[in-house]
């Protein structure tokens, strides 16, 4: 029986993480070389070298700045942002007991979008930009799920209650951002800020990974030091806390994680929808529900799902790109009805 | 020394739901918790092992105020298994089994040899080491209910708090889930709607009406045909069964018009 095994097996998880990177480097590596401007892998090596290694390899300065500060930042923008997002949705289904939860789905996404907005057009900040730009959508983010958590108290609390509390604080703060757009942005701004609602990574830049490499790792973190716990909450709360669990303590830690994850991203990218929602379950199908495993899972399959997707959004329509959300959208709405199709239980 | 309560008391939304009660569990014994719907039954079973928090009053498990207690401490002794949890998600009989190691394990312990005898020998408890890799979804209710007191077992408590663990089963398998929570040894408190299943299964029956505790002792002592009038409004002969335990009888009025048989 495979479960005589105990304790970790290590040859087999080395395997699989070796994998995972592999997977991740070739999918950066795509991404890398594919575009408007043809580039062979050698040369993007060598811009590659120069970059990360301060090798002085003979790379042409415009090839040099397309490889490295425009599509390695973008890439690696991509997987931080999939993980970060596949990896916020599996914690809130674990959390919620609903499969539908997820930043998009319960308005997080929508409030750190107003809050962005307002600071982006009101001038709510001083200093850096994309720092005050990630506050604005933390304040929004954190203000949509305090929303979201008293709607659906005060509708009972049910995990179906939750979802409809949360399309109706993704109305409010959508309301409310379009609002602000409508009444108080110039027509450039107001364009710009529509193009960057749907998500969009053409504005990524290196410093935007500064904030959002650690938002994810350590959210990663967080997460991973409660999987045990979230196993726990598969038969609802009183069951995790009858085994143990601090369920009031996980939930404020993960919650909040979750929000940070989400306004970071959101901040940087927009918002893109069905990354949260599609990941889990197609992780869940490759590796099972135990979230020691699910959770790693989410954050490299969530990465690979994003980088390819930005591969499409910039070669699917010759001269233009697309936005990210329109990708993930087109490409995850089947993927998750096969999923769905395939996963169906034997009635 | 095992669990207790002392003058417990809570309420939600305004009302009282436990008022002032006062028991004790008798180690290795089962104790039955009885009463009408909405008598609190539940609702003390959960102040029990600390789900909602006392309102007033301490519920002490080896004298030792429990809300005083580490939850993770407090989930290696006391077990809960619930009326009837369900879940959405994928799992396997021996992923939910394995659960109730959680308390056992720190954050980032690995499983262990220690972990998976407690597995093993919690399913060969409840007769289900064969069914270890099936899919929880494809189980009956019956079988599910034995998982659940699986999972608990692998928690290794020496008390275990159950609502109602036969609610929506057939007769044979109520009968043998009581036998099963009968033949564990450890301390039971488990809440039944049964009369004749508390009197068949129980060692002790506390009665609870409108939150109060009205009488607890042996079976012979509580489920008396004064008691069960007062309380539950029905009236009951009892006489003692085959098994040699009482055994209720409830007396209903033929209803008027019963006598038309003849059309049917």
């Amino acid at each position: 029986m495979s479960h005589a095994a105990h304790g970790p097996n290590w040859p087999a998880r080395i395997a699989v993480a070796l994998a995972s990177v592999l997977a991740l480097a070739l999918s950066v590596a795509l991404a890398v070389t594919i575009g408007e401007m043809r580039i062979p892998l050698d040369t993007a090596l060598r811009a590659l070298g120069n970059g990360l290694l301060g090798l002085d390899a003979p790379v042409s300065a415009i090839q040099q700045g397309v490889i490295f500060d425009y599509r390695l930042s973008r890439a690696l923008m991509a997987g931080l942002c999939g993980g970060a997002l596949a990896l916020s949705g599996a914690i809130l289904q674990a959390l919620l007991r609903n499969p539908l939860a997820e930043p998009y789905v319960l308005g997080i996404s929508a409030g750190a979008s107003t809050g962005a907005v307002a600071v982006l057009i009101l001038g709510v900040g001083i200093g850096g930009t994309a720092l005050t730009l990630s506050a604005g959508a933390f304040v929004g983010s954190c203000a949509a799920l305090a929303v979201v958590a008293l709607l659906a108290t005060g509708a009972g609390g049910a995990s179906d209650r939750v979802i409809l509390a949360g399309v109706a604080t993704s109305q409010l703060f959508n309301a409310a951002t379009a609002t602000i757009v409508t009444t108080l942005a110039s027509a450039e701004q107001a364009r710009g800020v529509m193009f960057w609602l749907l998500g969009n990574f053409g504005g990524v830049r290196w410093p935007d990974l500064w904030v959002a490499t650690p938002v994810a790792l350590v959210g990663f973190a967080v997460c991973m030091l409660h999987a045990k716990a979230l196993d726990a909450f598969a038969f609802g709360i009183d069951a995790a806390a009858a085994l143990g669990v601090a369920v009031t303590r996980v939930k404020v830690v993960l919650f909040a994680t979750t929000a940070v994850m989400t306004a970071a991203m959101v901040s940087i990218i927009g918002t893109v929808g069905f990354v949260g929602l599609i990941i889990p379950h197609a992780a869940r199908f490759l590796v099972g529900s135990g979230h020691a495993r699910l959770l790693p899972a989410c954050l490299v399959v969530g990465a690979i799902f994003m980088i390819l997707a930005d591969i499409l959004s910039r070669v699917l329509i010759p001269q233009q790109i697309l936005p990210i959300g329109v990708v993930t959208a087109l490409f995850g709405a089947p993927v998750f009805a096969l999923i769905l199709h395939r996963a169906r239980r034997p009635s | 020394m095992t669990l207790a309560t002392h003058e417990v008391c809570w309420g939600a939304a305004g009302r009282i739901i436990v008022d002032g009660v006062t028991l004790q569990a008798a180690p290795g014994r089962v104790l039955g918790l009885i009463g009408p719907n909405g008598s609190g039954k539940s609702s003390l079973l959960r102040l029990l092992c600390r789900l909602r928090n006392v309102a007033s009053g301490v519920v002490t498990l080896d004298g030792r105020d429990i809300a005083a207690l580490a939850r993770r401490e407090l989930a290696r002794r006391l077990a809960f298994v619930e009326q009837q949890a369900a879940t959405e998600i994928q799992l396997s009989v021996c992923d939910v089994v394995r659960l109730g190691r959680t308390p056992h394990r720190a954050a980032l312990a690995s499983w262990t040899a220690a972990d998976e005898a407690a597995v093993t020998e919690a399913l060969a408890r409840v007769g289900l080491s064969e069914r270890h890799d099936q899919s929880w979804h494809t189980l009956s209710g019956g079988e599910r209910q034995r998982v659940h007191i699986a999972r608990a077992l692998a928690q290794e408590p020496s008390e275990l708090i159950l609502d109602e663990p036969t609610n929506h089963l057939d007769i044979q398998h109520q009968l043998s889930i009581l036998s099963l929570v009968r033949r564990l040894g450890i301390t039971c408190i488990m809440a039944l709607h049964d009369l004749n299943l508390a009197a068949m299964f129980c060692d002790e029956i506390a009665l609870l009406h409108e939150g109060r505790l009205q009488m607890a002792g042996p079976p012979d002592e509580v489920l008396t045909a004064e008691a069960i009038q007062r309380i539950f409004g029905v009236a009951v002969a009892i006489r003692t069964g085959a098994s040699g335990r009482r055994h209720i009888e409830y007396l209903v009025e033929a209803e008027q018009g019963a006598g038309g048989l003849a059309g049917a």
